[in-house]
């Protein structure tokens, strides 16, 4: 198993002892390779739970083992050297640094892995290349279009070889047309034996993935196999 | 991640706001500046001040006539006091321990001529020790010999000025020049001196370059002062052996001259090496006040930093979540941030340094305050700016390093 997680909860302090809590509970198994979809509707956990998978919070209790590993446990800097090494974020409004250029952004992850320059400027553009955005490395994040910056989204998440691609809302700012291209992208990256995970509220999305969670009210209210998912083109 | 990595990221930050940049780096620029300025007048001060007291003798001890009105005068003579005399002199010779050399010095104001020229002047009736013991050299011919004063001949040693006004380019040397009623002859010129403005003491700042040296003997046989109450010789220098011992003997002349001068007051005593050491004192205070003044401008700067920071903090949550998102560490935002602000104060210390050079360079050239600049400042105002830089970098950068990565990356 890849990713396991065991008896988790998630609870928010809202002071004066007022606790909200947010996941109840969560059992669930990822195998390397696959390509799940998580739903829910807002305010169901499903946020707090790909925080958790990101390692970008940690849990109330219960456990969550990477690899084997338990990552709950991990503090700050553990934490981050998992986002940096194992975890490859998309987000929908693609979180690019403006000021620095696609390549420069593809090669930020590297930076904080202590890459040398020449290795991650390599790297950079093959990430790059695999998205079919090599040619537009020099622009930055404003002169690319909507679609273009996703991709460049993509290759920063792809760039360290993670062991999950952790997409939230990927299409969510695309149009359609670019939403489709960009589940053609995820489904080819999922044949290439990459694990990919795509938080979202929309069953058109979902159905591209070939296991379907949903969540409701901080439980897993349904997890099953997509026997045909959507095949993009 | 690497320190020039830092550098790199933290010159392109600021370079994407120059404006901001700029006006934040302007308190430790004018801090830096200031810091410099101030000390390098303080410095220019006190050298000033050591040259014109090394001018007086470090071991010297000066004893003077006071200016006394014609009242006054009779007052003290009819209380028996005689004024300052070669007797005086002596005594002081042999009761004084640790005396080196004592020398008399008999003064009158009178013009000097040659051809049709005419220069007015302080004619100093000298012993030959005189002209060493006060650091006076020559710059052509000799200084008053120890037989010129013995056979009383008709020489003269002539100050820069006095031989420029008189002679231009002639050369001086055994020239005859008319004082009073008489002739004497050029022996000597002297280098030129720089003049001090202050009044050092209770002696009054004049120019030596305008000075007139002839032995003692020759003065006293030739020049009959018009008031017959004045007193024998207007000056006494006393020059000490350099054991230190300065306050201590000029208690002790102060008792000896009260005795000959029968408690009559008609004298003052002053000690170079003291007024100096005061002096200093006293500048020392001056000195940390103009420092303390410009160290608290670096401080405000270091605050405009700080300001700004915290503000670009806020302003850049969103990408310091997303550093966070992909692996940077706290630590690596807070050498981030707090690289950015040692950057800013660098640069504005390196502007500051070159504006506080220009400063005290153009303070020494259009006013006649006397600058001099130190290693020491530069090094002390340089470094106080990276302080303060990283201090007050330090709260910012660590409320960048402590966002919480999943609130930022969300913060619009």
């Amino acid at each position: 198993m890849l990713i396991e997680i065991k008896n988790m909860t998630k609870d928010y302090s809202l002071g004066n002892d007022i606790v909200v809590p947010a996941l109840k509970g969560i059992n669930l198994a990822i195998d390397k390779n696959e390509y799940v979809a998580i739903m829910g509707p807002s305010g169901s956990g499903k946020s707090t739970l790909m925080n958790i998978l990101g390692c970008l919070d940690t849990p109330t209790s219960g456990h969550y083992y990477f690899n084997g590993t338990d990552v709950s446990a991990f503090d700050d800097d553990e934490l981050s050297t998992m986002r940096n090494r194992e975890i490859g974020f998309i987000f929908q409004n693609f979180n690019l640094l403006p000021r620095l250029n696609a390549l420069q952004n593809v090669e930020l992850p590297l930076v904080y892995a202590g890459v040398a320059p020449a290795e991650r400027h390599d790297r950079a553009i093959k990430a790059l290349e695999r998205v079919q955005l090599a040619h537009r490395m020099d622009h930055k994040p404003s002169e690319l279009s909507g679609g273009q910056r996703q991709r460049v989204a993509v290759a920063r998440a792809l760039v360290t070889n993670p062991g999950i691609l952790l997409a939230d809302e990927p299409t969510g700012a695309l149009d359609s047309k670019t939403g489709e291209e960009m589940m053609r992208l995820f489904h080819d990256l999922h044949s290439e034996g990459n694990t990919i995970i795509v938080i979202t509220h929309e069953q058109d999305i979902a159905n591209y993935a070939n296991r379907n969670i949903f969540i409701k009210d901080g439980m897993i209210s349904s997890d099953t196999i997509n026997p045909n998912p959507t095949i993009a083109k | 991640m690497q320190f020039s990595e830092n550098i790199t990221l933290a010159v392109r930050a600021l370079a994407d706001h120059k404006m901001r940049s700029f006006l934040t780096m302007l308190g430790i620029i004018f801090g830096v500046a200031s810091v410099i300025a101030m000390l390098s007048i303080g410095e220019g001060a006190k050298r000033e001040a050591i040259a014109k007291y090394q001018d007086l003798g470090v071991n010297n001890i000066i004893i003077r006539e006071k200016n006394l009105s014609d009242a006054e005068l009779e007052e003290v003579r009819a209380r028996f006091s005689p004024g300052l005399s070669l007797n005086d002199a002596a005594v002081i010779m042999d009761v004084v321990p640790g005396v080196d050399k004592v020398a008399g010095q008999a003064e009158l104001s009178a013009e000097v001529k040659y051809t049709d020229k005419t220069v007015k002047s302080t004619v100093i009736g000298v012993t030959a020790d005189f002209l060493p013991m006060m650091n006076l050299k020559v710059d052509k011919g000799e200084v008053i010999t120890q037989r010129q004063y013995d056979e009383r001949l008709k020489v003269c040693v002539i100050g820069a000025g006095v031989a420029n006004s008189l002679f231009q380019s002639e050369n001086p040397l055994g020239q005859m020049v008319k004082i009073e009623d008489q002739w004497l002859e050029v022996v000597g010129v002297l280098q030129s001196k720089t003049l001090f403005t202050e009044t050092v003491g209770e002696l009054a700042a004049r120019d030596m370059n305008t000075d007139v040296y002839i032995p003692l003997t020759t003065f006293l046989n030739r020049f009959k002062p018009t008031n017959t109450l004045t007193s024998q010789i207007q000056q006494i220098t006393v020059q000490m052996d350099g054991s230190g011992k300065l306050v201590e003997s000029s208690k002790l002349i102060d008792e000896i001259l009260k005795r000959h001068h029968w408690k009559q007051e008609d004298y003052n005593i002053v000690i170079p090496y003291e007024l100096l050491k005061q002096e200093e004192k006293e500048r020392q205070i001056f000195n940390l006040l103009l420092g303390a003044i410009a160290a608290i401008s670096l401080v405000v700067g270091g605050i405009g930093i700080m300001n700004i920071m915290l503000a670009t903090v806020t302003e850049r949550t969103r990408e310091i979540g997303i550093r966070r998102a992909i692996g940077a560490r706290k630590a690596d935002i807070m050498s981030q941030f707090v690289t950015e602000a040692v950057v800013i104060s660098i640069v504005g210390g390196l502007i500051g340094v070159i504006l506080g050079l220009t400063l005290s360079l153009v303070v020494s050239s259009f006013t006649d305050v006397s600058t001099y600049i130190r290693l020491y400042s530069i090094v002390v105002a340089f470094t106080f700016s990276v302080v303060v830089g990283i201090s007050f970098g330090w709260l910012p950068a660590k409320n960048a390093a402590n966002l919480k990565p999943v609130d930022s990356i969300r913060y619009e």
